[in-house]
């Protein structure tokens, strides 16, 4: 994790608070677009379930990648599944 | 062996390391009051025993009981039953609806609280109120109820106790993920023990050692543990946001099913000891039951088992109020078998380790203990690898008070849960047993901060913890409790089993100690740096 004091700052802010609302997000997200099943939970229980291994997923992708290449491949999983989530709640809005 | 870059093990090691400082302390508190609470339910049995033990846990006249009190409360409170056992085998049961809060936002239950002897079928308690004035009134089980309290938030407000103790299990998952990563020689590291007295060689070993064998279960308890207080926290609430739209009752009915068409008439209940009794001849042992609309035609019957023998999910399964017709099994979750069902019930045996009785309780408190005893030789091992700054000795101190200070104080809690019962201490139970708790671990909190040398503070709070377990067995007896050949002849086995364990836990601790100080050399260092502790 070398780098100068501002990319530390970033790497640590990526890490901690920005990767567990990336989780959030795409975990919220991914209930749009996984398959429901027969019993019509699956879309929205299995990402609940698979809630730690996401957030584990991006928090070691953040500490051991490139800081840029970190951060764009993040920030596009993140407004990807925001996009959904909005697109849906307009859509239910109207 | 994993063959990583220089780089990638220094970030590994920077974040198993600071990770275990920031969060290693709390962590073994959840650990170690979870590894406990693996016997909950065994505790409250010890604790509060009926004169003699209940074959069944919902025996023949279950049904009985549960008509004398629907008789006995108001017609609003027939609106939701759930009825489950509690300490020593009583059968509690809870007719409620949900009442709006004075904020006017959160609905809490209210109603009727029953606390039934399975035995004579004679109601033991009765408390009616909102489910906080009941809580507060009501004693049994809330020994084992302090216990998991620490374990799933820290006695800490929802959501944020939750969202802490799941931050922690997301740390214990980095631990795993990094010392895994880190590990040189997986096979070599699982059987290297160096014994060379109290140097960073043999503390690492113990670490390394420890925390190989303790690896895939630290694994499956971080990444289930994260996903119950997460869950709880934040994830349902905002998937049932986006999924739903926020529509609560929609989730419901896809989780639950559509409840029937309203339907108020009077209707006769059908026999539940019939039903508990179609469970029981499937070879399931009844956990909790549920009714809706007690009374009602469209009232609603679902009994949930412990899982038989050989089985890893628990199921439930659905009766006909009117008729008593069993419906089938329930899935966890939806009407119909699923793999997010499946996954969803398959946390619950992985986590609480209940899925075969004893054994696997044994087996995961053994596992259990072994990770708390890793978090306290890591935080150790970190601070003999920095001996000459004196700044990390505060959290060697830290670490020592935690170590022992924690279960001297659950010591003190169930001492105080003892008293009120037998009515020395007056008063509700769970205050006193939160004050008895903060207390000692003040004290405990005190002396570590002032004697003058860490093998000290170590040496007079395994001795307070190994007098602590044994007095505890002896204050039971005391106040009353059965004795051990009663206890034995009653078949009351939680109570032997648990006293018999508290005595050999402090005779070994007090053994410990003894023979530690007579391994001490007869001048030791001096200097607040002494480090001559050589196990946590």
């Amino acid at each position: 994790m070398a780098g100068t004091r501002t990319e530390k700052i970033w790497r640590f802010v990526l890490a901690g608070p920005l990767v567990l609302l990336a989780t959030l997000i795409i975990m919220a997200g991914s209930s749009l677009w996984l398959p429901e099943g027969q019993a019509q939970v699956n879309n929205f229980v299995i990402p609940v379930v698979l809630l730690p291994a996401i957030w584990a997923v991006l928090f070691f992708y953040s500490v051991l990648d490139r800081l840029g290449r970190a951060s764009v491949v993040i920030f596009i999983l993140t407004a990807v599944h925001a996009a959904l989530i909005a697109q849906h709640l307009l859509q239910a809005q109207q | 062996m994993l063959k990583l870059q220089q780089k990638t093990t220094q970030t590994m090691l920077a974040l198993h390391g600071w990770g275990a400082v920031i969060f290693g302390l709390l962590l073994y508190w959840v650990i170690l009051t979870g590894t406990i609470a693996v016997f909950a339910d065994d505790i409250n049995d010890w604790a509060s025993p009926l004169p003699a033990a209940i074959p069944e846990t919902f025996p023949l006249g279950t049904d009985a009981m549960l008509r004398k009190a629907a008789a006995d409360v108001a017609p609003e409170y027939l609106d939701e039953l759930i009825v489950f056992a509690t300490a020593g085998g009583r059968i509690r049961a809870f007719f409620h609806t949900h009442a709006e809060a004075e904020d006017g936002e959160h609905p809490e239950e209210k109603g009727v609280l029953f606390v039934f002897d399975p035995a004579s079928g004679d109601i033991l308690q009765r408390f009616e109120g909102t489910q906080s004035e009941i809580e507060a009134q009501s004693h049994y089980g809330k020994l084992g109820h302090f216990l998991v309290e620490w374990h799933v938030q820290l006695h800490v407000p929802s959501p944020w106790g939750l969202m802490l103790t799941g931050i922690l299990g997301l740390s214990l998952l980095v631990a795993c993920v990094s010392g895994f990563a880190m590990h040189r020689h997986l096979v070599k590291d699982a059987f290297l023990r160096r014994r060379r007295g109290g140097d960073v060689l043999s503390h690492k070993d113990a670490h390394v050692m420890a925390s190989t064998w303790n690896l895939p279960f630290a694994f499956i308890l971080a990444f289930t543990g994260s996903f119950y207080s997460l869950a709880g926290a934040f994830a349902i609430p905002a998937i049932a946001m986006v999924a739903f739209g926020g529509d609560q009752e929609k989730l419901i009915e896809t989780v639950q099913g559509l409840p029937p068409a309203e339907d108020p008439r009077p209707a006769e209940m059908a026999n539940i000891d019939a039903m508990l009794e179609d469970v029981r001849a499937a070879g399931h042992r009844t956990r909790f039951l549920t009714v809706d609309h007690w009374g009602r035609q469209d009232a609603r019957i679902s009994v949930f088992p412990w899982q038989a023998e050989g089985e890893l999910l628990p199921k439930g399964y659905a009766f006909d109020a009117q008729t008593g017709e069993n419906l089938g099994e329930k899935p966890a979750l939806g009407q119909s078998p699923s793999l997010g069902s499946d996954l969803v019930a398959l946390m619950g045996p992985l986590h609480f380790g209940n899925f075969a009785g004893w054994l696997s309780k044994t087996v995961w408190f053994a596992l259990g203990f072994a990770g708390a005893y890793v978090c306290i030789s890591g935080l150790t091992l970190w601070v003999k690898r920095r001996e000459q700054q004196k700044t990390w000795q505060y959290l060697l101190r830290a670490t020592l008070w935690s170590a022992w200070g924690l279960p001297l104080a659950l010591v003190a809690a169930a001492a105080a849960y003892l008293l009120q019962q037998a009515g020395v201490l007056a008063g509700a139970v769970e205050p006193l047993m939160f004050k008895a708790f903060g207390l000692c671990l003040a004290l405990s909190g005190i002396l570590a901060g002032i004697v003058r040398r860490v093998t000290g503070v170590r040496r007079i709070l395994v001795i307070s913890l190994g007098l602590g377990l044994c007095a505890l067995v002896a204050l039971r007896l005391l106040l009353g409790g059965p004795g051990w050949v009663s206890a034995a002849t009653s078949g009351l086995t939680a109570v032997v089993v648990l006293d018999v364990a508290l005595l050999l836990g402090g005779a070994w601790l007090l053994r410990r100690e003894w023979r530690q100080t007579l391994a001490l050399p007869e001048e030791p260092l001096i200097d607040t740096g002494d480090m001559e502790v050589n196990t946590p």
